[in-house]
C-alpha cells in the first residue's frame, strides 16, 4: 500500500528534521509545567493540609492579629474571648517553622496540655507533656524521619527537650510536627506572654441556624470585644492565611517564570523553524495551500511541543514532589497528592503555551508571499 | 453577427500588466496584453532578465500585477477568483529548481499538493502511487528528493503538478537544470500530458529548439511582448 501523508504526519516530519532543537525546546517547557505541576502542586497540597488540620481538630474561629505574618497577641486576652457567650473552649497557641537538625525543619507547635485540639490526635506511644516541662510529642512521620522515640532527647534553639510520646495527627502538617507546652514554647521562641492565635471552639448551634452563619456572627461578637483583633472561620483561615498565601504567591511567582521561559522557547524555535522554511513556505503556497493551511500546519507544531513538554512536565513535576514528600528536610510540609484537576490544568496549559508560542510565527508565516518565498535563498 | 454566448472566451487573459519592484524603480513587464485559448501550447522566451518569468506568475496567480488585469474563463483573478483556489485546483506548476520538499519522500512531495483539499487519505495515497507510475518512477516512490537523478526528481515536480487534475500547466524552465537526455524526455512526458489531458499549457524557456516546437511562440523583451 502507498504511504499515506496527513496534516499531522507533515508536522511530525518538520519537528523531526531538527531532533536536537526539538529536544532542547521540550526540555524548556517540559521544566515550566514541571515547576507549575511541582509548585503549585505543592501549595494546593499545603492550602489542603492546612484545612484538613483545622477541620480535624473541631476549630470554628483562629483569632489572630490583623494582617500580620507573624502573629503576636496577648496570651491573657484568652478570658476575654472565653466571656463571649457562644464561645465552649479557648486554645490560646504558638507556631512556628524551626530547624530540628541542620537538615531538618519541622512546623512546632506550642499547645496548653488540657488544649481541645488534643481531641483530635490519636497518641501511638508514650504520654501527653506537662505543662512546664521541657517535654514535646513527636508526630509520627518526623518521628520517623528523625529515628527517635519516647525517652530520647531533642535540642531546640539550645534548650534540650525530652520526647515524652508520639502521636497521629489529622494531617500531614501535624503528623511532621512538633507539640511543646505553650510557656516552653513561649520561653524558646522569646514570646513570653504572647501567642499567635486563639483556636476557639464554639458551643453547638441554636436550632435552626445554619453553622456558616452562627460561626460568622460569633466572630463578629469576638471581634467587638478585641479590637484590632481578627476573628476568622477556620475554613478561611485555612485558604486565607499568610502562609498559604504566600505558597501560592512563591508557587504561581516561580511557576510563570518557567513557564514563560518555554514559551519563548517554543517561539524561537518556531520563529527559527519558518525563517529556514520560507522557501518551502513558499512552495506549499505556490501549490495552493491557503494562509489558514499554513497557521495550522504550524500551530500543529507548536501545540505538539506543547503537549509532549505538558506530558514530560507532569511526570517530573509529579515525581519531584513525590521525591520531597520523601525527604526528612521536607516531608513536614510536602503532600505528594497532586489532584487530576490540577494535571488537567498542566496539560492544558502547556498546550495553550504552544498555541500562543506559534501564533506570530504562524501569522508571519501565512503572510509570506508565494513569490517572494520562493525566490527566497 | 455572433451573440456574445457564442463569443470564445480565452482561458487566460491578460490586459495591460505591468510589474514594477523597488518602488517603480524596476519594471519587470511594462504593459503586456495576451490571450491564451483552452488546450493551446504556447511558449514564452526571451533573454534573461526580459520578464517572461514575472508574466508566468502573473499569470499563474503567484504573484499580483503593479496594474493591470489577468482574467480566468472571463473572471478576474484575485476578485472574482480567489488566488490560493486558483493556484491549487486549476494551475499546476513546474519549476526549474524542482522545488521538492527534502524531508518528504518522492509519494509524499507529490501528496503535499492535496493536503490542502481536504481529499481522503487513501485517495492522495492512491492517487500520488498513479501519477508517479504514469512517470516512470513506481520503483522510486519512497525516495527522497537527495536520492533522485535530476531528471527524477522533475517528473516526481510533474507529477505533483498533475496532484489535482488542472487545467492550465505552467513550466518555468523545466529543462534548465536536466542534461540534453532528460531534457528530451521531459518535454516529451509534458507534450504527452497535453495531448491526452487536453491541457493548456505554457513554458517560459530560453532553448530554442523547445521555443520553436510550441505551435505558439511568445517573444518577449525589455517587458513587452515582441510582435
Amino acid at each position: 500500500m502507498a504511504s499515506q501523508l496527513s496534516f499531522t504526519g507533515f508536522a511530525w516530519k518538520n519537528l523531526w528534521r531538527r531532533r536536537l532543537r526539538t529536544f532542547l525546546t521540550l526540555v524548556g517547557i517540559t521544566m515550566g509545567i514541571g515547576a507549575f505541576v511541582a509548585l503549585v502542586g505543592f501549595s494546593r497540597a499545603f492550602e489542603h493540609e492546612w484545612l484538613r488540620m483545622y477541620t480535624s481538630s473541631g476549630i470554628d474561629i483562629a483569632v489572630v492579629q490583623s494582617n500580620l505574618l507573624s502573629s503576636s497577641i496577648d496570651e491573657s486576652l484568652s478570658a476575654k474571648i472565653s466571656a463571649v457567650p457562644d464561645v465552649a473552649q479557648v486554645a490560646p497557641m504558638i507556631f512556628n517553622l524551626m530547624d530540628l537538625t541542620p537538615e531538618v525543619n519541622a512546623l512546632v507547635y506550642g499547645w496548653r496540655a488540657n488544649s481541645f485540639e488534643f481531641d483530635s490526635l490519636t497518641l501511638l506511644s508514650g504520654r501527653r507533656f506537662h505543662d512546664g516541662a521541657p517535654e514535646i510529642l513527636l508526630g509520627d512521620l518526623l518521628a520517623s524521619n528523625l529515628g527517635k522515640k519516647p525517652g530520647d532527647t531533642i535540642s531546640i534553639l539550645g534548650t534540650n527537650f525530652t520526647v515524652v510520646g508520639t502521636y497521629r495527627g489529622g494531617s500531614a502538617l501535624e503528623s511532621g510536627a512538633v507539640i511543646m507546652p505553650l510557656d516552653q514554647m513561649q520561653n524558646v521562641a522569646g514570646m513570653e506572654g504572647k501567642v499567635t492565635a486563639f483556636h476557639v471552639k464554639l458551643r453547638p448551634p441554636p436550632v435552626g441556624e445554619t453553622q456558616d452563619a452562627y460561626v460568622k456572627q460569633a466572630s463578629a461578637a469576638i471581634e467587638a470585644v478585641l479590637p484590632d483583633i481578627k476573628a476568622v472561620p477556620a475554613a478561611e483561615r485555612a485558604a486565607n492565611n499568610q502562609l498559604v498565601d504566600l505558597a501560592h504567591a512563591v508557587a504561581w511567582g516561580t511557576s510563570a517564570i518557567a513557564l514563560l521561559i518555554g514559551i519563548l522557547g517554543i517561539a524561537n524555535t518556531m520563529a527559527m523553524s519558518v525563517f529556514e522554511r520560507t522557501r518551502e513556505i513558499g512552495i506549499l503556497r505556490a501549490l495552493g495551500w491557503k494562509g489558514r493551511h499554513v497557521i495550522l500546519l504550524i500551530l500543529a507544531e507548536a501545540t505538539a511541543l506543547g503537549f509532549a513538554g505538558g506530558l514530560l512536565g507532569i511526570g517530573i513535576g509529579w515525581g519531584a514532589l513525590r521525591l520531597l514528600s520523601s525527604l526528612p528536610q521536607t516531608a513536614s510540609v510536602v503532600s505528594a497528592s497532586v489532584s487530576p484537576m490540577h494535571l488537567f490544568e498542566s496539560l492544558i496549559i502547556a498546550i495553550a503555551s504552544g498555541l500562543l508560542a506559534g501564533a506570530y510565527p504562524a501569522w508571519r508565516g501565512a503572510r509570506l508571499s508565494p513569490v517572494e518565498a520562493l525566490r527566497y535563498e | 453577427m455572433s451573440s456574445p454566448l457564442s463569443a470564445r472566451v480565452p482561458i487566460l487573459e491578460a490586459r495591460g500588466l505591468v510589474k514594477s519592484y523597488d518602488e517603480g524603480r524596476v519594471e519587470a513587464l511594462r504593459g503586456v496584453d495576451v490571450q491564451i485559448d483552452a488546450g493551446e501550447y504556447v511558449a514564452i522566451s526571451g533573454p534573461s532578465g526580459s520578464g517572461k518569468s514575472t508574466l508566468l506568475h502573473l499569470l499563474g496567480g503567484l504573484d499580483v500585477a503593479t496594474q493591470g488585469q489577468v482574467f480566468f474563463k472571463g473572471s478576474e483573478l484575485g476578485k472574482a477568483v480567489d488566488l490560493d483556489s486558483y493556484r491549487s485546483r486549476r494551475v499546476g506548476f513546474i519549476f526549474q529548481a524542482f522545488y521538492l520538499l527534502p524531508t518528504l519522500r518522492a509519494i509524499e512531495n507529490v501528496q503535499v499538493a492535496m493536503l490542502a483539499l481536504h481529499e481522503n487519505a487513501n485517495h492522495r495515497a492512491e492517487r500520488a502511487a498513479t501519477l508517479l507510475e504514469e512517470m516512470g518512477l513506481s520503483h522510486r516512490m519512497r525516495h527522497f528528493p537527495n536520492q533522485l537523478s535530476a531528471g527524477e526528481r522533475q517528473r516526481v515536480a510533474i507529477a505533483r503538478a498533475l496532484a489535482n487534475d488542472p487545467t492550465i500547466l505552467l513550466a518555468d524552465e523545466p529543462t534548465g537544470n536536466l542534461d540534453s537526455v532528460n531534457s528530451a524526455r521531459t518535454m516529451e512526458i509534458l507534450s504527452g500530458i497535453r495531448e491526452q489531458r487536453g491541457m493548456t499549457m505554457i513554458i517560459v524557456t530560453h532553448e530554442n529548439d523547445i521555443a520553436h516546437a510550441a505551435p505558439r511562440h511568445i517573444r518577449i523583451r525589455d517587458g513587452r511582448i515582441e510582435l
